[in-house]
């Protein structure tokens, strides 16, 4: 019996129940013992009591059948359905059974051959000889005097055939005096009594004759017999017809005569022992079927019995092994508050003692071990939540490229979604997203190098341009070799881009400061040239002056213009922020525009719901300029221009935006240039300085806003500005007003 | 089919076993016969009534044949009962018995004096005779037992049974008990039932 706690009330039941049959069946056996050793020391008492010793022993047999009946078949039941400790208990109660079986037999058989042969030596042929001998003997005895009295009365019969009628009745009275006689008595023919002499005529009367008799003197033959009376006494009755044989005188006379008391006694005895054996031996066959019936419940009850104590005590020897089963497996199952109840004080109570003890062990094991997964998970929740707000990605994969984790930023940088990417594989997740797929195909590479601790910079190009990736791989630390890598990676496009900006503003910086300043001077002296010597050359030198000196003056204005271009885009100029409609500026630009290029169809979008920004009404016009102007220089040459500026509001939980659409359908960026549109100098048109784009960028800035640059998937390019509604909200958030502000700081 | 003959034979098997199971009860039913064999009967029976007790008459026929008179000449002695009882007839239930009583006597084959001995195990009066036979005609022949007196009944119909029975005497008790279903020395007749004149 397994139990989860200390073994309790069930346990003590059972072994109290156990106690109480053992007392039962001692007190049953005790009795029958007794029963048994009074009974063969008292043979009527044994006659008495062997009934009842017959029926307790069939009831034991019965009551013990039963009990075995049920603890077989439960037996059997047990074995075939596999339960454990059921073989061993089975086999145990066949050794047993057949130790005990095998000698109970032997002594049955040889018991039922020792009663068969006792028995049978009771009656042996020697004994009844002996007794019929006795009987012959008695009766030769008895013969002796049955003869002498046959022939008294013989002679009494012919004195009375001679005797007068007047000398019977002394004549009768003499003989039974002389030969002591019980009664003398003379009959008629028909049995009536003529005369009689009695021993006591008061108290008896003449008995009558019986039948045989008068058959025997009507023949006139003698007759005599020895009649047993009651209480051992004998009787010899004589009789005799008168006249002799073949007389004619019908009368016939009756003596009947004492045994002596001694012949009598001795008659007697040899009677009683004969009737005695005469019974007794009848008796033979039922003795043996009675011993024989016995015999064999005594030998049932036994092997009963021995088989049932075998499958108790197998039962009990196995039950601490089945405990232990059970227990083996409620442990496997992780039922570590399995306790066995200790059976004995022997190897096997050591063995469940020792069980217990590991269970105990294992349930504290696991206990800590709980904690120990409690605080790995708690850390790993921690690390969780460290990744999910870290900006930077970080990417777990294993030697196949299998995503083991990934986190967020991850995701937002390869600009893919990668919250359930774990388990998948990498390049299966890539088919799907052109950056992505750049990003696995670089990590492919440098793997299938046998690299695999690398920091490099990833340029990957998409559709919405270039994305520049600091990316860091490293093998993750562990005894399995296959248990992959870690990429950590930024995104650090926006910050070379400002590199670049910053780089770009002290080139114009130094430009509008360095070139500038000389060349004013070059033009003057230029022009002074001119002035002063052309007037003294001859018409040939004069020409080639004036040639020259237009050809200085013409450059130096360009340069001045590019210079010009240069401080524009490096100045910080004081802004003059006001509200105006920002719907009503595109609308007056559009109108502009449609005056100067009737053949391009220029279409308005606008979201009524903009009311109107804070901002440089003049520096918002200028960005509006420069972008209608690049499209409508870019749709040059296209069949049907068309030229869209849509305004919307945008709203986000800190604050209200206006973007600004402007698409074309020309034929779009380049694609090697899409993440550089921006930069000065970047540019796919013959002239221009390639700044217009850069100063739009700049003026964005300074409000806070942002600005990009794709291409539609139907064709043609698309440039999306996004300005704070509100001063405040740019004032607050900009980092453009801390850089125009240290701009400012720089000049001053 | 197969199952029609599977059937068919484990029918057979079954008839024959019962067959067998009845040829051996009979043939162990006889055997255990042959000790008593004969008529056991009650030839008739009737009752008078002279100064208020119901006398009994009876004339029964008990069996004679070589085993009981060789087990009688080996010194078994036979027991010879002659039962008696009178119940009142009652519709509603059971009837109930007024009187059951049993005229015992013993029949033994004296050795010594070559006669066989009757005797009355409760009056111990015994009578000699000669024969077998007419021992047996003396045990077959009952008149005048009383048997009941007329206070005991109290109206209503009455029916009288008698009985004979004959078994080996002096079977100790625990014998008696274990032979009960294999006794071969035992025998009863069928109840001879007539209703009482009252």
């Amino acid at each position: 019996m397994v139990t989860p706690g200390v073994s309790g009330a069930p346990q003590r039941r059972l072994r109290w129940m156990a106690v109480g049959q053992m007392v039962l069946w001692g007190a049953i056996g005790l009795g029958a013992f007794l029963l048994l050793a009074k009974s063969v020391q008292n043979s009527p008492e044994f006659g008495r009591l062997q009934l009842w010793i017959l029926l307790f022993d069939i009831c034991g047999v019965i009551a013990l059948s039963v009990l075995l009946a049920r603890k077989l078949w439960r037996l059997v039941r047990d074995y075939r359905a596999h339960v454990p400790g059921s073989r061993l208990t089975a086999r145990t109660v066949a050794i047993f059974g057949a130790l005990v079986i095998a000698p109970l037999l032997i002594v049955y058989l040889s018991s039922l051959e020792f009663i068969n042969q006792g028995i049978d030596s009771w009656f042996k042929v020697e004994v009844k000889r002996g007794l019929s001998d006795a009987v012959d003997l008695s009766r030769a005895a008895l013969e002796l005097r049955t003869r002498e009295y046959t022939g008294r009365t013989l002679a009494l019969a012919a004195a009375l055939t001679r005797a007068s009628p007047a000398e019977v009745q002394t004549r009768l009275d003499a003989e039974r005096r002389e030969s002591q006689a019980l009664e003398v008595v003379l009959f008629s023919a028909h049995g009536r009594v003529i005369a009689a002499s009695l021993e006591n005529p008061l108290e008896n009367l003449p008995s009558q004759p019986p039948a045989d008799l008068v058959r025997q003197v009507e023949a006139h033959l003698p007759y005599v017999s020895l009649e047993p009376e009651a209480g051992g006494h004998y009787l010899i009755r004589t009789a005799a017809a008168l006249g002799g044989p073949g007389g004619h005188d019908d009368r016939f006379v009756v003596v009947t005569y004492p045994l002596p008391a001694q012949l009598a006694a001795l008659s007697e005895a040899v009677q009683n022992s004969y009737s005695q054996y005469g019974d007794l031996a009848a008796l033979r066959e039922p003795l043996k079927y009675s011993f024989r019936l016995t015999l064999t419940l005594v030998l049932l009850l036994s092997m009963l019995a021995a088989i049932y104590g075998a499958i108790y005590s197998a039962q009990r020897l196995v039950r601490p092994v089945q405990d232990l089963i059970e227990g083996t497996r409620a442990v496997g199952k992780g039922d570590f508050g399995t306790r066995l109840p200790l059976p004995s004080r022997d190897e096997m109570g050591f063995l469940v003692h020792s069980f217990n003890d590991m269970t105990k062990k294992l349930r504290r094991a696991r206990a800590e071990a709980t904690q120990s997964q409690q605080a790995v998970e708690r850390e790993r929740e921690r690390l969780a939540i460290i990744l999910a707000r870290l900006s930077t990605g970080v990417l777990a994969i294993d030697r196949n490229m299998m995503v083991r984790t990934a986190n967020a930023a991850a995701g937002a940088i390869l600009g893919t979604d990668l919250s359930a990417a774990t388990g998948h594989p990498l390049p299966e997740l890539a088919a799907t997203n052109e950056r992505l797929g750049q990003f696995v195909a670089a990590l492919a590479v440098r793997f299938a190098a046998g690299r695999e601790e690398w920091r490099e910079q990833l340029d990957l190009d998409g559709a919405a341009g270039r994305r520049t990736l600091m990316c860091a791989c490293t093998p993750l630390p562990g005894e399995d070799a296959d248990i992959g890598f870690v990429i950590v990676f930024d995104d650090i496009t926006t910050l070379l881009q400002a590199q670049r900006d910053a780089a770009w503003g002290e080139v114009a910086r130094r430009l509008a400061h360095e070139i500038k300043n000389p060349l004013t001077p070059i033009q003057l002296s230029a022009e002074r040239l001119r002035r002063r010597l052309l007037a003294g050359m001859s018409e040939r030198d004069a020409e080639i002056l004036e040639r020259g000196t237009r050809t200085i003056v013409q450059q130096v204005e360009t340069m001045q213009q590019m210079v010009n271009a240069f401080s524009e885009y490096a100045r910080a100029p004081e802004m003059h922020i006001t509200h105006f409609s920002l719907n009503q500026l595109v609308s007056e630009v559009a109108d502009l525009y449609r005056s100067h290029a009737p053949r391009t169809r220029i279409r308005l979008e606008l979201d009524q719901h903009i009311e109107g920004i804070e901002a440089d009404r003049g520096r918002v016009r200028q960005i509006l300029n420069n972008l209608v102007t690049n499209a409508l220089e870019a749709l040059e040459g296209v069949e049907s221009p068309l030229l869209e500026i849509t305004t919307q509001l945008e709203r986000s939980p800190e604050a209200a935006y206006a973007a600004v659409t402007v698409c074309d359908n020309g034929p779009g960026f380049q694609r090697e240039l899409l993440g550089r549109v921006f930069d000065p100098y970047v540019t796919s048109k013959p002239k221009g300085t390639g700044l217009g784009l850069a100063i739009v960028k700049k003026i964005i800035e300074e409000h806070g806003g942002r600005i990009d640059a794709d291409n539609r998937p139907e064709g043609g390019a698309r440039v999306r500005l996004v300005l704070p509604v509100k001063d405040s909200t740019r004032s607050a958030t900009g980092a453009a007003r801390e850089r125009r502000d240290q701009l400012r700081r720089e000049r001053a | 089919m197969l199952r029609a003959d599977l059937t068919t034979d484990g029918s057979r098997r079954s008839t024959l076993l019962a067959a067998a199971c009845a040829i051996g009860l009979a043939v162990w039913s006889l055997s255990i016969a042959d000790a008593l064999d004969g008529v056991l009967e009650v030839r008739s029976a009737y009752v008078n009534i002279e100064k208020g007790v119901f006398l009994l008459h009876a004339r029964v026929e008990y069996p004679v044949s070589p085993a009981i008179r060789n087990a009688l000449r080996d010194g078994v002695s036979l027991t010879f009962d002659l039962d008696a009882r009178v119940d009142r007839e009652r519709h509603y239930w059971f009837n109930a018995n007024i009187v059951d009583v049993t005229l015992r006597r013993e029949l033994t084959y004296h050795a010594v004096s070559d006669r066989y001995l009757v005797r009355d195990t409760r009056t111990r009066d015994q009578e000699s005779f000669s024969t077998l036979d007419e021992a047996l005609d003396y045990l077959g022949k009952v008149d005048a037992w009383p048997i009941l007196v007329e206070p005991q009944l109290d109206g209503g119909s009455y029916t009288i049974s008698v009985r004979a029975g004959m078994r080996r005497g002096h079977l100790p008790a625990s014998l008696r008990a274990i032979l009960f279903w294999t006794d071969d020395w035992a025998r009863v007749s069928e109840w001879y039932t007539w209703s009482l004149p009252v």
